[in-house]
């Protein structure tokens, strides 16, 4: 039984880069960013091969309970961060992902050793696809939503004129904006692949595929929001501000929905 | 062994008197020949700049060195001694070690921190090797500045953010576009800083320049110079949908660019980010165009408050830079302190003593076996083959102390029997650093 050690390794190597990545901010280096991008990548292939090992031994796609969730959505940040650093040069967004990848991978150990009892109707293909889809979904949305702050925070010392000092640190204006829109489209498409997955199943284990749930109706507030923002950029033209703004919104609700609702409401999305 | 620099620089010299002599001096090499006939100079580097004249020189001889080196430059720049004297600055030994470090590494500059000096120090210095007028101490001396120079450049941040409005222009249309590779450049009007900024523009990558002009010659005039596009001030609305980064500096009155103008153009070029440079005095873009969203306007108080800012940051970074400088000045004495005869002939006995040692060491299994007075014998005898080997060395070398060619000697003894290997244990700092980096090309 080598996954536990497997998983350790991985979050030990989150840690790392999480550090690297802090001190190449306070030491001003680049080198120092470069390495923790590396420690990044070893971490990402360690976690992905903790994934497949896992995936054989439990012999259904690892993404069912919330621990293995949170894992999941660990790794596609992980990995939509990685694809985007080498698009563009916004290696100062690494020091947010590390630390957030670290965190999520915290949480999910605290549920990860144990052996999992599988409720029975969530047995089958179509609740993994609906997870691993909405989860690269969200994840990519995060980063989409991550590099919509950011921009906000240029624009305005652009604008401030005197932060000048300060903005030295982030991205160029243009390369914030690609990330946002490239990650808004692609999380956009394994969202809404997420949601159908997950109908499919509500209408074969529950008979109907929607029924004005809270969780339901937040998720699918925030699709729309998606939809508007998409729209917006692709028809009307918007970029930047606007975008990033809006961007920031609808992951809220998104959040929301994701993590507040089983705090507010009564949702039958809940499996424990 | 007497170090000196001799030199006046654009703080001690009037512009009038540097060009004087630079124009004299532009020719390296005369003012080499020139330089190397000096009977007491056994080693020389001269650097010639816009700001700068420097004459570095290991002389057999301090006083009359220093006053015929003078006398060189009097002549040589046909400068009365008047004239000169109040302008020339001399330095001995750690002084212009020191000076030189602080040239090298730009810390003596005009513009603090600018790059293009280390270049020239170091063309100064392929112009000594050439003439065969750089020997042991010039040639150390020389990449030990090169090291420093490189050493403040990575660790300080004395050479980063620009410190020129037109540089500053360059950062943030990075700051905001990323690349500028394929970007558009519209200059409206003319003017010195204007072109300066699109010329470093272009050089970071910009695309194509459109001029646009009140009087069409100019334009056309100028956009040959930048292989640009001329344009007619009526179509400056036309143009501006074009553009990526717009740099305004015409004498007009009023506003050139208005706010309305910008929002349609911003509408026609679909929201891509527009960056508008406003240099004029009075100013040509109302400043309600930089309110709107995707639009960037900085006037010429903007790009000045950063200049001020990054200006003000050199400072700070110039102190860190001192300190490397006079680390790595300690560091040189200490070099060139090894280089004296006595302290080399004790190291010389000293490696002999370990070798001796540890031969023994390594022999004891057989030496514990004789007896007591043989083995006296056999130490003895050591000792004596020993001794009559480094008789010869020592002699010389202490002969050769009086007269002129002992560096060459005491380098020779010294790399020979790797004595400065041997000191290593003992020294605080780092002789293992320096022999790595010198296998770098600096």
């Amino acid at each position: 039984m080598m996954e536990p050690w497997i998983f350790k390794t991985a979050l030990f190597a989150y840690l790392l880069s999480t550090g690297g990545y802090l001190a190449s901010i306070l030491v001003r280096r680049v080198f120092v960013a470069r390495v923790s991008t590396w420690i990044l990548l070893a971490a990402f292939s360690v976690h992905t091969l903790f994934i497949i090992v896992r995936w054989r031994t439990t012999g259904y796609g690892p993404v069912v309970s919330i621990y293995e969730s949170l894992s999941f959505l660990a790794w596609a940040v992980c990995g939509g961060y990685l694809i985007f650093q080498t698009m563009t040069k916004t290696r100062v967004l690494g020091a947010f992902v590390a630390p957030l990848c670290f965190l999520l991978m915290m949480l999910a150990a605290m549920g990860l050793t144990g052996e999992n009892i599988v409720p029975d109707i969530l047995r089958g293909y179509w609740v993994p696809a609906h997870v691993f889809f909405t989860l690269t979904g969200e994840a990519l949305l995060a980063l989409a939503c991550l590099a919509g702050a950011m921009y906000l925070i240029q624009d305005h010392a652009l604008r401030a004129k005197k932060a000048f000092r300060f903005s030295r640190y982030l991205p160029p204006l243009r390369d914030l904006d690609r990330i946002n829109h490239l990650s808004l489209l692609w999380g956009f498409v394994f969202f809404t692949a997420g949601i159908l997955a997950g109908a499919v199943w509500a209408g074969t284990v529950w008979g109907k595929p929607w029924q004005w749930d809270p969780k339901q109706v937040f998720t699918f507030l925030s699709w729309i929001l998606y939809v508007l923002l998409i729209h917006q950029r692709l028809a009307i033209g918007w970029k930047g501000r606007k975008a990033a703004f809006l961007s920031i919104l609808a992951f809220a609700v998104l959040l929301f929905s994701l993590a507040g609702v089983h705090a507010f409401f009564t949702t039958i999305h809940d499996f424990s | 062994m007497p170090i000196v620099l001799i030199g006046m620089n654009h703080k001690t010299a009037p512009v009038e008197i540097r060009e004087r002599l630079a124009l004299s001096c532009d020719d390296p090499s005369r003012a080499m020949t020139g330089i190397r006939d000096l009977p007491p100079l056994r080693e020389v580097l001269y650097l010639s700049t816009c700001n700068r004249v420097e004459v570095l020189a290991h002389l057999a001889d301090e006083t009359r060195g220093i006053d015929d080196l003078k006398a060189f430059i009097f002549s040589h720049g046909n400068l009365s001694k008047e004239e000169l004297e109040t302008c020339l600055y001399v330095y001995r030994g750690d002084m212009a070690v020191r000076h030189l470090f602080r040239v090298a590494s730009s810390l003596d500059s005009m513009v603090m921190g600018e790059p293009q000096i280390l270049g020239q120090v170091k063309e100064a210095y392929r112009q000594s090797v050439a003439h065969k007028v750089s020997g042991l101490l010039i040639n150390k001396l020389l990449h030990h500045a090169f090291r420093v120079a490189k050493r403040v450049r990575t660790e300080t941040a004395i050479a980063s953010n620009a410190v020129s409005v037109s540089y500053a222009a360059v950062e943030l249309s990075k700051k905001i576009f990323s690349r500028l590779d394929g970007k558009t450049v519209l200059l409206v009007g003319a003017g010195e800083m204007s072109e300066l900024a699109a010329r470093h523009l272009l050089k970071n990558g910009a695309g194509r320049i459109i001029v646009v002009n009140r009087t069409l010659e100019n334009a056309v005039r100028l956009a040959e110079d930048f292989q640009g596009i001329p344009a007619g001030f009526d179509s400056l609305e036309e143009r501006l949908k074009e553009a990526d980064i717009v740099i305004s500096s015409t004498g007009s009155p009023g506003f050139v660019i208005t706010a309305d103008m910008a929002r349609r153009a911003l509408w026609r070029r679909k929201n891509r980010l527009l960056f508008l440079i406003d240099i004029a005095v009075p100013r040509d873009i109302d400043p309600a165009a930089g309110e709107i969203d995707n639009i960037y306007l900085y006037n010429i108080d903007h790009l000045q408050e950063i200049v001020d800012e990054n200006v003000q940051n050199r400072m700070r970074e110039a102190e860190k830079a001192e300190r490397i400088v006079e680390e790595e000045v300690a560091r040189f004495a200490e070099w060139k302190n090894t280089l004296e005869v006595v302290p080399t002939i004790r190291s010389l006995k000293d490696r002999a003593d370990g070798i001796i040692l540890g031969e023994m060491e390594k022999s004891l299994s057989w030496i514990r076996d004789l007896r007591e007075e043989d083995r006296t014998r056999v130490e003895i005898l050591v000792h004596s083959v020993v001794n009559k080997l480094l008789h010869e060395p020592v002699t010389s070398l202490k002969e050769v102390s009086q007269n002129d060619g002992i560096l060459a000697y005491v380098a020779a003894v010294r790399e020979l029997f790797r004595l400065d290997g041997l000191e290593k244990k003992g020294r605080p700092w780092g002789k293992e650093k320096e022999s790595e980096e010198k296998e770098k090309p600096s």
